[in-house]
């Protein structure tokens, strides 16, 4: 059993004071967010709304803990349904914000920077849907020199920076370029057996 | 109130109780009872002097019972008139008041209650609700927990002119509360108690919720609901800017609530059915939303009135849609809670609409009533000859006949609205419906029936519903046989078994029998005692030998042209189904039967004259 008063009533105040957060208590738990919810499909764990009435609860830990803020993938599907116009993913960028703060850090790896390789040319910068990569000066190799630099909390990990950078500089752990490939070679020689 | 006091056309007689109502419409007569106040209401100044030096304190009503009051004491600081009254039962009769109120003498223990006859065109009835007692809800422990209350309590507790001067403070310590649930749905929306939705909780809650966080910033509110109701114009608006401004909602209803003895918190177990997990909040205090149920003497009033009540025990309107401010008695309005659970809103516009209908009555020297009405004829009625009967006063919805041994039945026309129920009950024939006499049905039925009756379908039809279902389906041209043949009445409570005896007696095939479903009857329960007597009338026909197949009972609404129109065809299929020859010989066996139960039928007034008269087409 869940005991209340273990939570801290202050937290959704902390959420509503972060950018995107604004709109938490305005949420009253009609699912509609969870029934257009694309992320949903894969992970049968996931449930924003839920998320949310923990948020306003007052679950501090709870939420800043869980795996489940780091799964929304911002695709907005469920914005334009919610009938409180609240921009779930940007109150879950919020969410993830507090989170890193603390000290906490995403479940799976954000994309990851070659530094040696990047030449800086600010492609994925400027590629990136959810701004999480900028352009830093850093000292590479006994160097000052420009690089790209990764927000974890930001990173969606979509892979839109890896896909695109001329350098193969930029990777999204588990989803790297030789990871697609041999998974796409493994699929291709399961549908072979399944054909022979 | 003041207004009210003060208008030279009102006059306000407080402290009254209506004791009888006799009449009708323009014209009623109330017998009021004025209790006596042990004090001369044209000398008391309501200075107050008395209460002070009065040395008995019993709980205040006004106050819920949280602070006391005097035995001579006013109600409220705004109570209108500005009256000190005596509380008998109370008082040892120091006469320490008597002292204190020296010249004014406004004091005066001889007064005894005093009655009067009021003539009155109209009455309207607006008098409120009472609020549920949760105590047999043992899991909530109201009554055992001193931090559990109610809403009117934490109204009187948050209220400035209060008896805590409008700091909030709990009973067990008188601390302020920094955190606080309050409970939904307390008596409401349970079967146990009363299975309505009192409506307007929602938002008293919300607005106490709102008003105390917006004092106290830092309290911990939360409301345990199972949905939150906010359909009127602002309130979901309302609704949200208390979610805005940090108010909890828990969708789930609290199973028990705990006290723990040594700092008089309470724990809340229930299901947050949002987060699909049981928890258990700490809280300092309770408020527990508790319904809105009729006044404990509602049945004693509906009955001086002569007013039905709904079955939630409010009183009963006209009509749910069209006539939600009349009463079913013609010149008796009702307005506000009376009726039903409402929010001020809601009864102030009941209450204006209440004082323009009985205005409208007001303003009349004369007043058009129902053409259709029930007549007696006093020379057939057996309470007349002495007999005892009365069956039509029991079916009259309106309580429009009076029955009084050894004279005939008296109907009130201003009273009756026209469902022939008495009609069509009367064992004797002795009472008519103008405009729907038996003497025209018989006439109807033969003409109807004249050739080839066993090829038809008699339908008798209700005014209301089943006629406008026909009506629809011939509207909206959907095909029917063109066998059917069509009686229109009043009402369900009008078809006289006598007319399905006399239809098969003179051959027809079918006989359909229909008219409003059952929360649909224009004449509050004409419609039951209609389906009544068709169940038992079922059974006997076929104890009587006519087969089942050929009697049906349908409730048909105005709007169910389609119905109307499949239960015409079906009934055409069954009566194709029927071997002709099988039928006559059916109907030639009952007839004995009927026609022995149709003998007294020529002695009815008209009947006989009208059926030599038919034309048959």
């Amino acid at each position: 059993m869940a005991v209340i008063n273990k939570f801290d009533p202050a937290f959704k105040d902390e959420v509503m004071a972060e950018p995107g957060g604004e709109n938490l208590m305005r949420c009253y738990s009609c699912g509609t967010c969870m029934a257009a919810c694309l992320i949903r499909r894969q992970e049968p764990d996931y449930n924003p709304r839920r998320v949310m009435h923990m948020a306003i609860l007052g679950l501090r830990e709870a939420v800043l803990s869980s795996p489940l803020i780091w799964m929304c993938s911002a695709c907005d599907e469920c914005y334009p349904h919610c009938p409180q116009d609240i921009h779930i993913s940007e109150l879950f960028k919020a969410f993830r914000n507090i989170a890193v703060r603390e000290g906490h850090t995403p479940p799976e790896p954000a994309a990851h920077v070659n530094e040696r390789t990047c030449v800086a040319c600010g492609l994925c910068v400027e590629v990136c849907p959810y701004d999480a990569v900028e352009l830093v000066e850093k000292r590479v190799l006994g160097h000052n020199r420009m690089v790209a630099q990764v927000d974890a909390a930001r990173c969606m990990r979509c892979g839109v920076c890896a896909a695109s950078c001329r350098s193969a500089s930029i990777d999204v752990p588990d989803f790297g370029d030789q990871r697609l490939l041999e998974r796409i070679q493994q699929e291709l020689a399961e549908l072979g057996e399944v054909l022979a | 109130m003041v207004d009210a006091a003060r208008h030279p056309n009102i006059e306000l007689l407080t402290y009254t109780e209506v004791k009888r109502v006799e009449g009708f419409i323009g014209n009623f007569k109330v017998l009021v009872e004025q209790k006596p106040r042990y004090v001369i209401a044209d000398r008391c100044t309501g200075c107050g002097d008395c209460a002070p030096v009065c040395p008995i304190e019993v709980p205040n009503e006004f106050e819920e019972g949280i602070a006391p009051r005097k035995a001579i004491y006013i109600p409220h600081s705004q109570a209108v008139p500005l009256v000190y009254t005596i509380d008998l039962d109370n008082c040892i009769e120091c006469y320490k008041c008597v002292d204190a109120c020296g010249k004014l003498d406004a004091i005066d223990f001889s007064q005894q209650p005093r009655q009067q006859w009021l003539d009155v065109g109209s009455i309207v009835v607006a008098t409120g609700f009472d609020s549920f007692d949760p105590t047999p809800l043992l899991e909530y422990g109201y009554g055992r927990y001193e931090n559990v209350i109610t809403t009117l309590e934490l109204e009187r507790i948050n209220n400035s002119a209060g008896p805590t001067a409008g700091r909030i403070m709990r009973p067990s310590d008188g601390k302020m509360p920094q955190s606080v649930a309050f409970v939904q749905c307390v008596g409401s929306r349970d079967e146990r108690y009363n299975i309505y939705c009192s409506g307007f909780c929602c938002m008293y809650t919300i607005k106490n919720a709102l008003q105390w966080k917006q004092t106290y910033p830092d309290a911990e509110i939360t409301i345990f609901y199972m949905d939150i109701r906010t359909p009127s114009k602002g309130y979901e608006e309302f609704y949200r800017r208390a979610r805005e401004a940090g108010i909890r909602f828990i969708q789930g209803r609290p199973s028990r609530i705990t006290q723990d003895e040594a700092t008089g918190n309470l724990f809340i177990q229930a299901e947050d059915q949002s987060l699909g997990q049981v928890i258990e909040m700490e809280t300092e205090l309770v408020v527990l939303s508790t319904a809105a149920v009729p006044r404990a003497d509602a049945d004693d009033m509906g009955s001086i009135l002569n007013i039905s009540r709904s079955p939630s025990g409010f009183f009963m309107e006209y009509h749910p849609k069209l006539r939600p401010v009349d009463s079913p008695t013609d010149g008796v309005f009702l307005a506000g809670a009376a009726q039903g659970p409402k929010d001020i809103p809601a009864s102030v516009a009941q209450g204006a609409g209440a004082a323009a209908r009985a205005a409208r009555i007001l303003s009349s020297d004369t007043w058009d009533i129902e053409p259709i009405v029930a007549h007696v004829w006093e020379d057939r009625c057996v309470m007349a000859q002495g007999k005892k009967c009365g069956i039509c006063a029991t079916k009259c919805p309106y309580n429009s006949i009076v029955t009084t041994e050894g004279q005939a039945a008296r109907v009130t026309p201003a009273k009756c609205h026209g469902c022939g129920a008495c009609v069509a009950e009367c064992p004797h024939n002795a009472i008519t419906q103008m405009h729907f006499t038996d003497a025209q049905i018989f006439a109807q039925l033969h003409a109807l029936l004249a050739r080839e009756p066993e090829k038809k379908i008699v339908a008798f039809m209700c005014n209301w519903c089943s006629y406008g279902g026909a009506d629809t389906a011939g509207t909206s041209h959907f095909e029917y046989p063109p066998q059917s043949r069509g009686i229109r009445v009043m009402c369900s409570a009008r078809m006289d078994q006598d007319f399905v005896y006399e239809a098969y007696r003179l051959g027809a095939g079918m006989v359909l029998v229909s008219g409003c479903h059952p929360q649909d009857c224009h004449y509050i329960t004409g419609q039951q005692v209609g389906a009544e007597r068709f169940a038992r009338l079922a059974d006997r026909l076929e104890k009587m030998g006519i087969s089942p197949q050929r009697f049906r009972v349908e409730w048909i609404s105005a709007a169910e042209g389609a119905k109307y129109a499949q239960v015409m065809r079906e009934m055409h299929e069954t009566l194709q189904g029927l071997d002709p020859e099988a039928l006559r010989e059916e109907n030639e066996r009952v007839r004995p039967d009927l026609e022995r139960r149709l003998r007294r039928i020529p002695e009815i007034p008209d009947v006989a004259e009208a059926l030599e008269t038919v034309v048959c087409v």
